[in-house]
């Protein structure tokens, strides 16, 4: 009986331990939460406030050592509206040792700030520099398929991205009139047959992966609707970015350089003003450009436990739309910011900032705009 | 316009593909040469790194690395893979990281 008894009891223990096998599937929730304070002065308009908070859960589904699902949710609290949205959601296949496919919702390598630096707990300042980001003018996300991989070139890399996608819309003015010509990135509906073509190439020069350069262009023959007068107007777009990471041992820390220049060209088409009733068709040269160099150091082999986990950055942007349009722009500007780094994924940022915006949406003149931000975000 | 932006789309592209394809079809000779003159020699050494190192390059390009004791093996498995496509790293880096993370953690 007691046999019995034992025997059982082994085999039900054995069962326990079996279920700390790992199973063959795995899922993974992770995510990353930020929020913040800031005082901003517009050419003398002070306001200040706490901002909403945004939580985003990352969802890693793991199927096998090939088949994996990535989604990011979005949510953020902007006024008293709860905004949702989907940054992506894309399973991805290993082809083979260079190839993998991609294919849903994903970040575009255009550049490498949207697809790699964005997140906040990456990003060393609380701000996107200029040309990312609402109305930017370089694409974040689209649908379509991808296809990317990477070469070991016996010390140097090389890596590449290719992808279709639905591509952007183009903004007719029909409803927003001062924005007529921009390209619209976050229209995912397609809103005729043609695609957008794109893709990047990354080498890293360097065998202890140090540097990367990388050049992506972006093409679509036609950005307006099917019946519409804009359903020739194609574009082009280029970029170039660059990064160098690097522990510096006379410098006691590690300097990461990055930077990315964006060029978008947008065939040339007529848009219509409304003047005292009257429609008044004009047309511009629909080229926009845009800059930024980021500088970060941190001295992470002082002796300190404080100083070890602060951070000095420094930021230079600029941005230019182009003339002639309702939305025509020349904007500059500068960034600077203290971290203190609380684990490798969770920073609480200050930092001063100091635009000067010629033009622009709703004003003509020169308009100054300093900020003071404090933000902290954090991965889990 | 529309012709000269349809041109350059297609020089930019077509220079792409063809750095594509000059390193797919350069990549096996440079691969045996190098694994069959040095294997062995004091130089295998040099060009071989460990996970370890490569973790302490690859891994802080974009944020700052995380340790190996951040996650368990299982999380590892999956956010190698993630990284692996993310970062669009080699398959011999990150084999090598990942068994690296796992061996440390
Ligand atoms: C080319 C840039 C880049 C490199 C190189 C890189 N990462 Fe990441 N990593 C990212 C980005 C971007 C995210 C955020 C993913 C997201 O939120 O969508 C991330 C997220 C993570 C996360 C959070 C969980 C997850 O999978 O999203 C971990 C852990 C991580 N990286 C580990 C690593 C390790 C280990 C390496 C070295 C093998 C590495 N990373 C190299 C860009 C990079």
């Amino acid at each position: 009986m007691t046999l019995i008894i034992l025997g059982l009891g082994s085999s039900a223990l054995a069962q326990t331990y079996n279920t700390f096998e790992p199973s063959k599937t795995q899922f993974m929730l992770r995510g990353y939460g930020h929020t913040g304070f800031e005082y901003l002065d517009t050419g003398g308009e002070q306001e200040s406030t706490f901002l909403g908070a945004t939580f985003a859960p990352i969802f890693l589904y793991k199927h096998s050592d090939k088949l994996m699902f990535e989604a990011e949710l979005e949510f953020e609290l902007e006024g008293n509206e709860l905004k949702t949205g989907l940054e992506y959601a894309d399973v991805m296949y290993v082809l083979n040792k260079h190839m993998t496919v991609r294919a849903g919702k994903f970040l575009l390598p255009f550049g490498t700030f949207m697809e790699r630096l964005h997140p906040a707990w990456i990003n060393r300042l609380p701000s996107r520099p200029l040309g990312f980001g609402h109305d930017g003018i370089a694409p974040a996300s689209d649908i379509g398929v991808e296809l990317r991989g990477a070469f070991d070139l016996g010390g140097p890399k090389l890596n590449y991205a290719v992808y279709v996608t639905n591509g952007p819309r183009i903004k007719d003015g029909s409803e927003e009139p001062e924005e007529a010509g921009m390209l619209d990135f976050g229209y995912y509906e397609d809103v005729n047959k043609a695609k957008a073509l794109g893709g990047r190439i990354g080498l890293l020069p360097l065998s202890d992966s140090s540097m990367e350069w990388g050049i992506s262009a972006y093409t679509t023959n036609s950005t307006g609707a099917e019946d519409s007068d804009y359903k020739d107007v194609g574009a082009f777009l280029w970029a170039l970015d660059l990064s160098y990471v690097k522990s510096i041992t006379p410098l006691q820390g590690v300097v990461d350089i990055k930077a990315q220049y964006n060029s978008s060209n947008v065939d040339t088409a007529t848009y219509y003003e409304i003047e005292d009733g009257i429609s008044e068709p004009y047309s511009f040269d629909n080229q926009s450009s845009s800059f930024y160099t980021q500088l970060s150091y941190s001295p992470i082999m002082s002796g300190s436990d404080f100083i070890k986990q602060l951070e000095f950055v420094g930021r230079y942007s600029d941005f230019n739309a182009p003339e002639g349009a309702e939305w025509e722009e020349k904007s500059t500007q500068y960034a600077f910011g203290l971290n203190y780094w609380l684990s490798w994924r969770s920073v609480v940022k200050f930092s001063y900032q100091t635009t000067k915006m010629e033009g622009g949406h709703d004003s003509d003149g020169t308009t100054r705009t300093n900020g003071l931000f404090v933000h902290w975000a954090i991965g889990f | 316009m529309k012709t000269t932006t349809n041109f350059k789309a297609a020089i930019i592209l077509s220079v792409m593909a063809s750095i594509m394809v000059a390193c797919s079809s350069n990549k096996k000779p440079i691969a045996t040469d190098t694994a069959t003159e040095v294997a062995g020699s004091e130089v295998d050494f040099k060009i071989e790194k460990s996970g370890a190192q490569l973790w302490g390059e690859v891994c802080n390009r974009c944020h700052i690395a995380p340790s190996p004791a951040d996650y368990n093996d299982t999380d590892w498995e999956t956010i190698s893979l993630h990284m692996r496509v993310r970062a669009n790293l080699t398959e011999e880096e990150i084999t090598k990281i990942e068994s690296f993370l796992k061996s440390a953690n």
